[in-house]
């Protein structure tokens, strides 16, 4: 296993300036992420895992820059996208890709599917041929499962798990070193889902990707993430590798994640009841806790975590930021 | 709407393009099939008046004010002058339309240009334009399209262009809010994700998905610039020296006590085209309304 | 046995679309036990939430129409029941919680005005009343100072506080029936254990029967005595859920199981899970559905009979409608 980095992300923090509530009052800032860092190793998959308010997808957008990041840096390859002016960066955009999490929305419904896993191809390679590009792009369809005699279809003549595949096939056109992966099963069916998860999985090994995978369900981040960032409130509470995060979780709240998400092997039948529930729902990213943003649904919450904010310590295993952890 | 399986096999269906989705839907509706073929029967009229026909309008033919259906060689009847209404209709068809058309096209192209700008871009560029629309919109419009038209003298494209100037602001406001309703769907962030510039995404990505509105309110514009038309040549500011329905209406108003056919008849011609045009712009807004579809 | 509260007999629902008629439902039989959870699973598409639907006599007709069977509650079949007899019905025998709590609650009445607007509408019960008996309900679905949520309009709450007040609207009248079609999907996970929690609380409580609606396996597991799984407007499998859950027999009920991610003992392991199952293709088209079985497509084990002849729902309490199934079996 190499230990070169593709990507490392260094104390980032994204702020959205929300309207005025009065005319004259300032304008509320949420902070969406704060104080983020992680880093990726090529060939692998790293997980942002988190409920919806966690910042994982705003962490990510930030990243690549589509979201407009306050402070930090991202080293991808060595190089600081955040100090890139527009030219270089949209330069950079041919080794980072996207996958959506709307099959529905992601397509223009304009386009023919042809056209659209084409146009990466149009905008960073404009001095290479159109036959090789349409050739390309007949080479990508088989990968990803389509027939190359359904190019000139538009997108709304396929099912999601099919516009999912053309959104795949459009992310690997430029050969990308690094793919963000938007909950990119989140809204297929659960058949559906598996065909799309087994795709990508069989990608990465062919093409040596690297993943970014933003998801909530722990199922589908334990089926194909390496590692695994657990994000609340803008900030990751706990990092591992998969088989420490699962077995044996640090944070109480990676730990009710783990509890709150559907088994099979918890019946009803055998009088299942849930441990280490929590209460209630997660603060307002505008108006953030002083202590650990987890305090108020705690259930090992103490005096010392609602005045003090808990940062990440590391251990031979994992980080965790937590002044009581589990063990 | 069928979707295809490969591991499932069978061919391959036809591409349908949204458009000729939206083709489909229209060509079952009755009331727009009635108003295309309403309009097309207009057009044709008024182009066969405009370049075959060779009267002149102006010329004064018969007794004034004699009733239609008196004298063959005038079937509509004469105006207060003698002169001839079917000849006035032939030839001051043209103008009218042209007005409507042209009127249309400068409200969508301004009404696109600063909507899609500032729908797009947001911020102060969005205030500041729209502080601008505001501005024009609140303008009393046939008074503002009065002072364009009189310090410029009256003509088929003065009166066009008064028109656009005082209708853009509507298409502007549509426009920014399409843009501002595209520009959040994962498409628009898709197309910055592979390295598209702003020009490429406000103009090929943004802008075809947000024309179907704006066609449908062009349609609508080109119906109301012909009306406006009508009233400002009623006001007698129109080009006295070009034929235009509003002008047959406007010379003839004083006399409608006299004689009903010399205003009627005019009036009767703009009606059925404001009514084909709508009936147009009603059709293509349901064709383009997705929702509506699958009845 | 114990007598079924609810009993749906061979159940056949249309609907007219531009395709020519649809059979959406085609021959449900389902029981709903009193106290009980039935669990219905299956893909988008697959006809459970109109069985849903239909029970709560609110199929849009046209386009849809009930074409056959019954459903029996309570000893009166309801298909036959008039709109005044099913209003009355429904919210006070029979109510439903949805998967949307942002849309499914009026924006410009408070969390309290809407309970207690279902409790005036089925109970005699004064304003004053309705209000306290609404505080209460607040109360018991575990919604925190209640009196000053019941002055909360629905945007002032979070999702999982919305279908806490659905949930309340829901029970506000002690209906013997809960239909929860996916009620959870719009929630976060934490959020999505509380409401389950809260679920079986109230059912353990009032001993309310639930029909849960849901394409999510685990939620199987966690909250059903008993499944059905459809398919393509049938019952393609059904029995209790451990049967279902460790024994399946139908090749769709294996393939839906073994596609799930669900978390496992071996997500604590070294190295690379192995690959998901996948079930090739989609659901068909209810429009496309031709005879013989409407999975035989996508089956591993389809074989001749499967495409020219469609199979009957067969055995004793874990019921199967696969020929080769009964093949194995026999």
């Amino acid at each position: 296993m190499t230990t070169e980095t593709l990507l490392d992300v260094r104390g980032l923090s994204v702020r959205f300036a929300m309207p005025r509530k009065s005319l004259f009052g300032q304008r509320p800032v949420l902070h969406a992420v704060r104080d983020v860092s992680f880093s990726l190793r090529p060939g692998r998959t790293l997980g942002l895992v988190g409920e919806s308010g966690s910042g994982k997808t705003t962490a990510a957008m930030a990243t690549i820059r589509l979201a407009a990041a306050h402070t930090g840096s991202v080293l991808f390859n060595g190089i600081d996208l955040l100090k890139l002016d527009a030219e270089a960066m949209r330069q950079q955009r041919r080794h980072l890709q996207v996958i959506f999490q709307d099959p529905y929305s992601s397509l223009n419904p304009r386009e023919r599917v042809g056209a659209i896993v084409r146009e990466p191809l149009d905008l960073m390679m404009p001095d290479s041929s159109k036959s090789d590009r349409e050739k390309r792009v007949r080479e990508l369809f088989g990968l990803v499962g389509l027939r190359p005699d359904q190019m000139a279809l538009f997108p709304h003549q396929f099912s999601g798990g099919q516009r999912q595949r053309v959104s795949i096939a459009r992310a690997l056109a430029t050969n990308p070193r690094l793919i963000v992966c938007d909950e990119p099963v989140s809204a297929l069916d659960v058949a559906i889902q598996a065909q799309i998860l087994n795709l990508l999985r069989r990608l990465q090994d062919d093409y040596g990707l690297s993943y970014l995978f933003i998801s909530h369900d722990l199922g589908v981040v334990q089926f194909i993430c390496d590692d695994i960032a657990v994000m609340y409130l803008g900030q990751i509470v706990e990092f591992a590798d998969r088989p420490t995060l699962f077995s044996r979780p640090r944070h109480p709240y990676t730990a009710a994640l783990l509890s709150a998400a559907p088994s099979l092997a918890r019946r009803k039948s055998a009088g299942y009841v849930r441990e280490g529930a929590v209460k209630g729902d997660p603060p307002s990213p505008l108006n953030v806790p002083v202590g650990c943003a987890f305090a108020s649904r705690c259930p090992r919450v103490q005096s010392k975590c609602r005045d003090e904010r808990p940062v990440l310590h590391h251990n031979a295993h994992s980080a965790v930021a937590c002044h009581y952890p589990l063990d | 709407m069928s979707t295809i399986e490969p591991a499932i096999g069978g061919g391959v269906p036809e591409p349908v393009s949204p458009l000729r989705e939206a083709w489909t839907v229209y060509r079952r509706n009755a009331p727009a099939v009635f108003g295309t073929l309403l309009l097309f029967a207009i057009v044709a009229f008024v182009l066969y008046g405009t370049f075959i026909y060779k009267g002149d309008p102006y010329e004064i033919v018969w007794a004034p004010q004699t009733p239609p259906g008196v004298e063959a060689t005038v079937p509509l009847g004469t105006d207060n002058l003698g002169r001839d209404l079917l000849r006035g209709l032939l030839k001051g068809g043209g103008p009218t339309l042209a007005v409507g058309a042209a009127a249309a096209i400068i409200t969508l192209v301004i009404g696109i240009l600063l909507g899609g700008i500032a729908g797009y871009f947001g911020g102060w560029i969005d205030d500041l334009l729209m502080r601008i629309t505001e501005f024009f919109q609140v303008l009393p419009a046939l008074l503002f399209a009065m002072v364009v038209i009189t310090l410029f003298s009256p003509s088929t494209i003065t009166t066009s262009i008064a028109i656009g100037v005082v209708l853009w602001p509507q298409t502007a406001r549509l426009t920014r809010a399409e843009f501002l309703k595209i520009r959040e769907l994962e498409y628009v962030m898709a197309a910055r994700s592979i390295g598209a510039r702003n020009g490429r995404i406000m103009w090929k990505v943004i802008l075809p998905n947000a024309l179907p509105p704006l066609i449908v309110s062009a349609t609508l514009t080109v119906g109301v610039a012909i009306l406006f038309q009508a009233g400002l040549s009623f006001l007698g500011l129109d080009d006295p020296n070009t034929m235009s329905w509003g002008l047959m209406i406007g010379t003839n108003r004083q006399y409608i006590l006299d004689a009903w056919w010399p205003v009627t008849f005019p009036g009767v011609a703009i009606f059925l085209t404001v009514f084909a045009v709508s009936l147009v712009g009603d059709g293509l807004n349901d064709a383009f309304n997705p929702k509506l579809r699958e009845r | 046995m114990t007598k079924p509260l609810l009993s749906i007999r061979d159940l056949k629902v249309e609907f007219s679309t531009r395709y020519g008629h649809v059979t959406a439902l085609n021959g449900i039989d389902l029981d709903l036990l009193p106290g009980e959870t039935l669990g219905i699973v299956g893909e988008s598409g697959c006809g459970k939430s109109i069985t849903a639907l239909t029970t709560m006599g609110l199929i849009p007709d046209p386009p849809g129409r009930i074409a056959g069977g019954r459903i029996v509650f309570d000893g009166e079949d309801i298909t036959q029941a008039d709109a005044r007899r099913l209003r009355s019905l429904r919210g006070a025998e029979i109510s439903m919680i949805f998967q949307e709590p942002m849309t499914s609650l009026n924006p410009v009445f408070t969390a309290g005005d809407q309970i207690a607007e279902a409790i005036m509408l089925h109970q005699s019960a004064n304003r004053a009343e309705a209000d306290r008996m609404a505080v209460e309900l607040l109360r018991t679905v575990g919604i925190p100072e209640p009196e000053r949520r019941a002055q909360s309009f629905p945007h002032e709450l979070s999702g999982g506080m919305r279908q806490r007040v659905m949930i309340a609207i829901a029970i506000s009248c002690r209906p013997r029936i809960l239909i929860a079609d996916e009620p959870t999907t719009a929630l976060d996970v934490t959020v999505q254990a509380q409401i389950f929690d809260l679920m079986r609380d109230i059912q353990q409580q009032f001993g309310v029967a639930i029909m849960l609606i849901t394409h999510d396996m685990g939620a199987i597991a966690e909250m059903a005595d008993r499944v059905a799984v459809m398919y393509a407007g049938r019952i393609v499998e059904k029995g209790s859920a451990d049967a279902i859950l460790d024994n399946p027999l139908h090749p769709y009920t294996r393939g839906l199981i073994g596609c799930i991610p669900v978390l496992g003992k071996e997500a604590g392991q070294e190295g690379r899970m192995p690959p998901l199952a996948e079930i090739p293709g989609i659901v068909p088209p209810l429009h496309l559905l031709g005879q013989g079985c409407a999975f035989a497509d996508r089956c591993p084990l389809a074989f001749d009979r499967c495409r020219t002849e469609s199979p009957m729902l067969k055995g004793d309490v874990h019921k199967v409608a696969c020929f080769a199934a009964e093949m194995e079996a026999a």
